[in-house]
């Protein structure tokens, strides 16, 4: 075989092996086109959030209070690392418990990383499932998370105010019976000790 | 007249600088920092001889947010969720290294059930970064179609991981000691349903891509970076394997749980973008390989620890801890004054070191081969950047 030859034997393989490299990749284009399409046509279809899905966060209404239970401890304040979270508290009348009662999240700077559902000591924290947020103005990811709660606060405050108030006044009340049981002389000495305590 | 005379005196000693080039008529051109075939806010100065390059200068820093600063000022939980943004597209493989590192330093035990849920974790968060490479770098050098495939596939890592981490891109799924939600049956079931789904697919990637002969033409030999310029410039990943060294972390210094699993390391002797490409794609199956061991062998039990620790105080001293990530060696440097605050934390990023390569690499080769070289080093810009 001369060179020439050759060559031309190397420049026709060339060409047909390209041609056949061609033609597979489009045989599997052929194949995927009877394939059922995998595009989610998102507004008319939605799919579903999946189980751990990350969002805003949202405080949780317990069945027994209906009501959340943020004390105002501060701590998701300190450990957010993108400062979003801004939360004042306050003791009601009547109460000796810290209650919140500003509980603000910018959620436009939020990141999602769970540090302030991790630290939650009344475990009132969750992920809400907001996922299509859009906005013109950044202040509205200002979310004021205690806005659903204001109605059932006040009924959760009356009903801990009365509940406080009729423990005290039966701290009283066994507070005097002892007093009258002081006049007895059997217990003249228990109740000294009381005193002395 | 003496003040033009000055005038075009500074202007001509401008231009000499500004041209450094052996030639009179270097033409330069600013490829980016806005340009569609430029991955994220990368600027190469081209100096141009024509179609020919002579010089570049890659230009840095569009997208600088000051991790490693913000690390100075909050403390050490609070860095969990930037590790994952610094590399976005393996931001699982980031963020539990920093967990990783910071275990490191305050010796705390990690159960074992995390130890191999932290590795499906990582090895899937790595098929679906090679996996948009695969996408994406095709799609620069003219191939749309293998561009959906690819993202078809990742579309189910995502799915599964978002199921057990709530989010699909910028996970923060690890904690010190352990991890924020435990995976159930489904999750194993999925990750097992992946595994052979993807390696049904990868012939049909071979077949559609590695033998076309566009896509060869324009990555046989081109952008060869040899064993010397890699070790020069520090480079590692897919990219120093492809020159025929077989360096990974997880083999040369193993970190979680990697000993218990086998797999080999693919290699390359060309160190050219289809070498490049064939590492790439050969490391999905040897991830694939890891994912079924350890969905396999994963214990049953806690995934944190009896007691975690709510402050997190190392004693004063430094640490270096690496891991492999999908581009290479991902360096942590934590220098601890015994405060909870970090007084220094470096990140060693691997992209930055690849593309430093670039100017010993690119000199000589032409416009449309910068695209198919840059594209196949794989750099993600906000991670050189930090």
């Amino acid at each position: 075989m001369t060179a020439t030859t050759r060559a031309k034997t190397n420049y026709l393989v060339t060409v047909l092996g390209g041609l056949f490299s061609l033609l597979a990749g489009m045989l599997i284009t052929l194949r995927n086109l009877f394939r059922r399409p995998v595009t989610e046509q998102y507004p008319k279809s939605k799919p579903a959030l999946s189980k751990n899905f990350r969002s805003a966060i949202a405080l949780v209404r317990f069945e027994e209070t209906q009501t959340h239970d943020c004390v105002a401890c501060m701590q998701c304040v300190q450990i957010c690392p993108s400062f979003c979270i801004a939360i004042e508290g306050d003791k009601p009348e009547g109460l000796k418990r810290k209650r919140a009662t500003e509980f603000h999240v910018d959620y436009a700077l939020c990141s999602v990383c769970g540090l302030c559902i991790d630290v939650c000591p009344t475990n009132t924290l969750k992920y809400s499932r907001v996922y299509d947020q859009v906005a013109y103005r950044r202040d509205a990811f200002v979310y004021d998370l205690l806005t659903e709660f204001r109605d059932a606060e006040v009924a959760y405050l009356e009903k801990a105010r009365q509940e406080a108030a009729a423990k005290e006044a039966a701290k009283q009340a066994a507070a005097a019976a002892r007093a009258n049981k002081d006049t007895a002389p059997a217990a003249a000495n228990a109740s000294k000790e009381l005193e002395n305590d | 007249m003496p003040t033009r005379a000055k005038a075009g005196a500074v202007s001509e000693r401008q231009h000499s600088k500004l041209g450094d080039a052996p030639l009179p008529e270097t033409y330069h051109l600013n490829m980016g920092p806005q340009h569609p075939s430029m991955h994220g806010v990368l600027r190469l100065v081209l100096h141009l001889d024509g179609e020919r390059i002579l010089d570049v200068d890659p230009v840095i820093g569009y997208a600088h947010r000051a991790h490693e600063k913000m690390a100075e000022h909050r403390n050490y939980l609070m860095f969990l969720p930037n590790t994952s943004r610094v590399d976005y597209l393996s931001g699982m493989i980031y963020n539990l290294a920093y967990c990783q590192a910071v275990e490191k330093m305050l010796e705390i035990e990690v159960p074992e059930r995390a130890e191999y849920i932290r590795v499906i974790c990582s090895e899937l968060n790595r098929i679906s970064s090679h996996l948009l490479w695969f996408g994406t770098f095709l799609l620069d050098i003219g191939g749309i179609t293998p561009f959906l495939y690819a993202f078809d596939d990742r579309e189910q890592i995502l799915e599964i991981l978002d199921r057990v981490t709530g989010s699909r891109l910028t996970y923060c799924y690890g904690r010190f000691g352990g991890l924020t939600e435990d995976v159930d049956t489904t999750f194993l079931d999925q990750t097992r349903a992946f595994v052979k789904r993807l390696r049904e697919r990868l012939p049909e990637y071979h077949a559609l891509v590695t033998g076309n002969v566009i896509f060869r033409g324009r990555c046989e030999g081109v952008g060869v970076i040899d064993q010397h310029v890699a070790l020069a410039y520090g480079v590692t990943g897919p990219c120093l394997r492809a020159a025929g060294i077989a360096f990974d972390v997880r083999r040369a210094e193993p970190y979680g749980i990697y000993d218990r699993f086998e797999f080999d390391i693919p290699t390359e002797q060309s160190g050219d973008a289809l070498a490049r490409y064939k590492v790439r794609v050969a490391e999905i199956e040897q991830s694939l390989r890891i994912i079924e061991q350890a969905v396999a062998q994963i214990p049953d039990g806690p995934i944190m620890p009896d007691k975690p620790k709510k402050r997190f105080k190392p004693a004063a001293g430094e640490l270096y801890f690496a891991v492999e990530s999908a581009r290479g060696q991902f360096g942590i440097y934590i220098v601890s004054d015994g405060s909870e605050i970090p007084f220094r934390i470096k990140l060693r990023t691997p992209s930055f070191s690849n593309l430093a390569a670039m100017p010993a690499v690119l000199p000589q080769t032409t416009i449309a081969d910068t695209i198919a070289i840059v594209g196949s080093i794989d750099v993600v810009i906000p991670e050189i950047d930090r």
